[in-house]
């Protein structure tokens, strides 16, 4: 019976194994596939292998995990340790006041702790400019930066702050059980404090301390929420990368970088087994074990012959850090960058490297998800973009809040290209802040083998005959303009009993179950593989969905007749851009006709650009070998006058009303 | 050392200040704060709070789903530990190496591991109908839709009819947010218990059986009792992080299982800028977490005692 009783257990230990590893083991065989989804197979590849090494944001997050982690858990096992042993020489009562103290970051929710240091940095970041500036004024010795802003900096401290807590709670216990007549004996017999500590205390609570650098780099490798909340906009780990991508499309190369660092875990687990079970059966059989690295070390550095190279050593070691980071800080300043923040699938990245080779300045690219993230994002000091591309109405808005700097047109030859249409517009009347950077309309996609007749209203969102199929856009300002429009209503309405209305029918269609989802770059995927039926996104997304529409999908886009909304994106430069040289060569790079024909090519958008406007069909026809353009699509893309008449652009709203949008928007997830 | 070295503490303590203490008041003084959404100035409230009525739904679906997420985690990991703790030491270590391991790969690569099996057109459902799972429920269901109509009729209410499907509905359910926190998180509920498990004196579980307890008996009068230190700590390191998680409801929940995590992300890095409600939430969640703990830690400390001894 017991014999039957251990087999079930182990059938059960094997079983919850099989659930551990099965979705590592699939996503492992994944990124050998030759076809681009994660759930078909096509074939045997090592494309996604190539393509990883290639993919510079992959590799640049890779890197800074690795970075942050390491150095992470090298700072915080040194000051655990010394933290450690310093909380064992005090009374008891302060000891056990602190290590209440100490238990709070391991005990509080990881996005508690997030949120609390992300406000304190801001906070800080406040003060410190306000200081800057007074101490910059009354001397002119020393510039101090005004402006500092979440970044690898932030994350580090992050990291340390809620890893010393492990080290010190690993440390602490072999302390305990150390005697504590050791270090008076060595010390009786001759040796310095600093001689006992290396001699004596550092054999003794080894164990811990290695165990707590090993928690401490898990727990780093590990975070996503701390990061996520200290990093700010333009530092990545790979998490973050991950994170954002799964809001669009995720490529098998995030199975391609998993596998490879699954594959290196294992093989240090390995080798370290390999190693113990060496020294247990050598132990075993001599009775004798080999020192270990760290004792060899230990032995070795306080030999009275190592003595003076020990001191010199160690602080030549340092300086050798010090340096290292001074240089590869001062390496990365003194490459001209620019951080440019733009949306998701909205820039030919060729044009990116194109730039690069040009001018020699490095592109920090990173995207947001939406106008109103953007502006969060911006608000919570995370920020230290350059050049951002919101619409019309956000830009309203941060002029509003004096956020943006005015351009220099004498730097932006190609602004001259720009088309009358397109400039001075209400947003940006006198044109002092923005260059357009595409334009399109808000419609309906909808996948016409899944619909019987073509919708031709917003109030097909709302229909119960198309329950679990519809996609809800996740932004407020664009789901309530669909519901206003089919209400009847503007746009840009502040009547709080129209706003409520317009809301209800969104909310209610949501109770009976019309909505699959909300999503903003999702809807490509979603609406491609044809797991839904109808969608509201921007004509030029349309137009990327058609190149990718799987089998049996067939994609449509109509603008409904109740009339819709009109945008256009224009590039800014934020106010104090540290990188003000950069944005102006970036933007005038961006708005010349080459690159308006690029984008308009991969990115589906309408380009305000007059040259670019009437040589894209010839320019078509080249890129796609003879094909024609389709005038019926193009239409669609660059909307003619008498379709953007029915078209109403966004103004910025009034705070209250964008306070009732945000209220009513958190409402409807809940 | 005692009373000579103290002053190494001195850094630590300053650091623990500056980087945990005072960004909680902070975070505190934001809470307790609302900004003019027209001049933009700070004044003190407590509006934070008492408005967060609405978010009841939140609160609720959130303890729920990570009450259930824990005690799956508690059903699945004690089985694990107390087995594991029978096997040998080679066993045993190998077994311990495997359940770290995943660890060491980013939590959301975890995740989304899971994204790609769930999926409509994903690797289950693709499962499914080629064994012809699906084809089976099409033909089994409209007998029950039959059937309940029948009642239906008889006893008022609406009928239905059955609509054939092509894939079932796992993502963007709760069921999949709470398979995605038991993946995550098992491993800290296995660790604590295998812990105290394999720690447990033979001596007292023999004494029991010359005492005449049959398995039965002594696992629940000596060896359940004694692992509950383990049991609570496995417990609160699963629960804490379930019911603040965010990026988990978000990628397997589809955007429309909102939790609390979500909640406060959308008030500082998402879509409705709103620190000073972000932090509230974040103040009531640690108030509720640090409520639970002792809660917990008073329940389980006789039996915490009984260990010692």
């Amino acid at each position: 019976m017991k014999k039957q009783s251990r087999l079930g257990g182990r059938l059960f230990i094997g079983l919850t194994f099989l659930f551990l590893y099965l979705p590592i083991f699939l996503l492992i065989v994944f990124s050998f596939n030759a076809g681009d989804s994660s759930a078909v197979w096509k074939g045997f590849s090592l494309d996604w292998y190539k393509a990883l090494f290639q993919n510079r944001l992959i590799m640049e997050s890779l890197y800074t995990t690795l970075l942050v982690s390491l150095l992470a858990t090298a700072i915080a096992t040194v000051a655990g340790t010394f933290a450690a042993i310093g909380l064992y020489s005090l009374s008891r009562r302060k000891r056990d006041a602190l290590l209440v103290v100490n238990d709070i970051p391991m005990m509080n929710a990881d996005i508690v702790t997030g949120v609390s240091l992300c406000l304190f940095f801001v906070a800080f970041f406040q003060g410190w400019g306000a200081f800057a500036q007074w101490f910059n004024g009354v001397q002119s010795a020393i510039e101090l930066p005004t402006r500092l802003t979440l970044g690898f900096g932030t994350m580090l401290l992050a990291h340390i702050s809620f890893n010393i807590p492990y080290v010190i709670l690993n440390v602490a216990p072999k302390l305990r059980q150390m005697d504590k007549n050791l270090v008076d004996a060595a010390q009786d017999l001759g040796c310095t404090w600093m001689q006992a500590f290396w001699k004596v205390i550092l054999p003794e609570i080894k164990p811990g301390i290695v165990s707590g650098a090993l928690i401490a780099f898990t727990m780093s490798i590990d975070d996503f929420v701390i990061s996520y909340f200290t990093a700010g906009s333009s530092t990545s780990t790979l998490a973050m990368r991950i994170y954002s991508m799964t809001k669009k499309r995720i490529t098998p190369e995030v199975n391609a970088v998993s596998t490879l660092l699954f594959l290196s875990v294992l093989l240090l687990l390995a080798l370290n087994s390999a190693r113990e079970a060496r020294q247990e059966r050598r132990a075993a059989r001599q009775e004798i074990r080999e020192p270990s690295f760290f004792e060899k070390l230990s032995m070795r550095l306080s030999s009275p012959a190592w003595k003076w190279i020990r001191r010199g050593g160690l602080a030549a070691m340092a300086c050798a850090f010090v340096a290292v980071v001074a240089l590869l800080t001062g390496a990365a300043w003194s490459q001209p960058v620019v951080n440019v923040c733009s949306w998701g699938e909205y820039i030919d990245e060729e044009l990116i490297t194109q730039f690069e080779a040009e001018t020699g300045i490095r592109v920090n690219y990173q995207t947001a998800e939406s106008n109103e993230a953007l502006y969060s994002l911006l608000k919570s000091g995370g920020a230290d973009y350059d050049v951002i591309v919101p619409s019309d109405y956000m830009i309203s808005q941060l002029l509003e809040e004096g956020m943006l700097e005015e351009l220099d047109y004498s730097r932006i030859p190609n602004f001259e290209k720009i088309d009358p249409r397109f400039r001075n517009l209400p947003y940006d009347p006198e044109n002092k802040y923005t260059v357009p950077y595409s334009w399109g309309t808000l419609g309906l996609i909808y996948n016409a083998s899944m619909v019987e007749e073509e919708p031709d209203s917003w109030g097909a969102l709302y229909d119960d005959q198309y329950a679990g199929g519809v996609l809800l856009i996740n932004n407020s300002r664009d789901a309530l303009a669909a519901a206003l429009l089919h209400l009847g209503y503007s746009v840009n309405t502040t009547d709080e009993g129209e706003i409520r209305e317009a809301f209800s029918l969104v909310a209610d269609a949501s109770r009976r179950g019309v909505f699959q989802g909300k999503v903003m770059d999702q809807v490509f995927q979603k609406m491609e593989g044809g797991n839904a039926a109808i969608a509201t996104y921007y004509a030029g997304d349309y137009l990327s969905m058609l190149d990718n529409q799987a089998d049996g999908v067939d994609l449509r886009y109509v603008i409904p007749e109740e009339g819709a909304n009109w945008f256009v994106d224009a590039m800014c430069v934020l106010k104090d851009a540290p990188h003000y040289d950069s944005a102006m060569k970036w933007i005038n790079f961006i708005a010349s006709t080459d690159a308006n024909l690029a984008n308009m090519y991969y990115i589906g958008y309408a380009s305000p650009n007059t040259e670019a406007l009437e040589r894209y069909p010839d320019y078509y026809r080249e890129r796609e070998e003879g094909e024609e353009l389709d005038p019926e699509l193009y239409e669609i893309m660059a909307a003619p006058p008498e379709v953007l008449e029915r078209c109403e652009m966004y103004t910025v709203l009034p705070p209250a009303t964008r306070a009732l949008y945000n209220e009513l928007w958190i409402q409807l997830g809940t | 050392m005692r009373n000579k070295r103290g002053w190494f503490a001195f850094p630590y303590v300053i650091w623990m200040a500056l980087f945990v203490v005072v960004p909680i008041v902070i975070m505190a003084v934001y809470a307790f704060t609302a900004a003019d959404p027209i001049t933009n100035a700070t004044y003190p409230t407590v509006d934070n709070f008492t408005g967060m009525g609405v978010y009841l739904n939140v609160f609720l679906r959130s303890f729920w789903l990570a009450v259930v997420a824990t005690l799956v985690c508690l059903l699945i990991g004690y089985p694990v530990s107390y087995w594991m703790a029978k096997e040998g030491p080679r066993f045993q270590r190998l077994a311990m190496a495997l359940i770290m391991l995943p660890m060491w790969m980013n939590f959301l690569l975890r995740t989304y591991s899971w994204m790609s099996i769930l999926e409509n057109n994903g690797l289950l459902n693709q499962l499914f109908r080629t064994i012809g799972v699906i084809d089976l429920y099409n033909r089994v269901a409209p007998f029950f839709v039959d059937l309940r109509n029948v009642f239906v009729t008889y006893f008022g209410g609406v009928t239905t009819n059955f609509v054939p499907i092509d894939h079932f509905q796992f993502i963007g359910t709760s069921g999949a947010v709470v398979l995605g926190m038991v993946y995550n998180y098992l491993p800290f509920m296995i660790l604590p218990i295998y812990s105290v498990i394999v720690k447990l004196d033979s001596s007292l579980i023999e004494a029991a059986r010359d005492l005449g307890a049959d398995s039965a008996r002594v696992f629940r009068k000596v060896i359940f009792p004694l692992s509950l230190p383990g049991i609570l700590s496995g417990v609160t390191m699963v629960f804490v992080p379930s019911v603040s998680t965010f990026a988990i409801s978000s990628l397997l929940g589809g955007g429309k299982q909102t939790m609390l995590g979500d909640l406060i992300e959308l008030q500082f890095l998402g879509g409705a800028y709103n620190p000073h409600l972000g932090a509230a939430i974040s103040m009531v969640m640690m108030v509720i977490v640090v409520v639970c703990m002792v809660v917990m830690n008073h329940f389980g400390e006789g039996e915490e005692q009984a260990v010692m001894l």
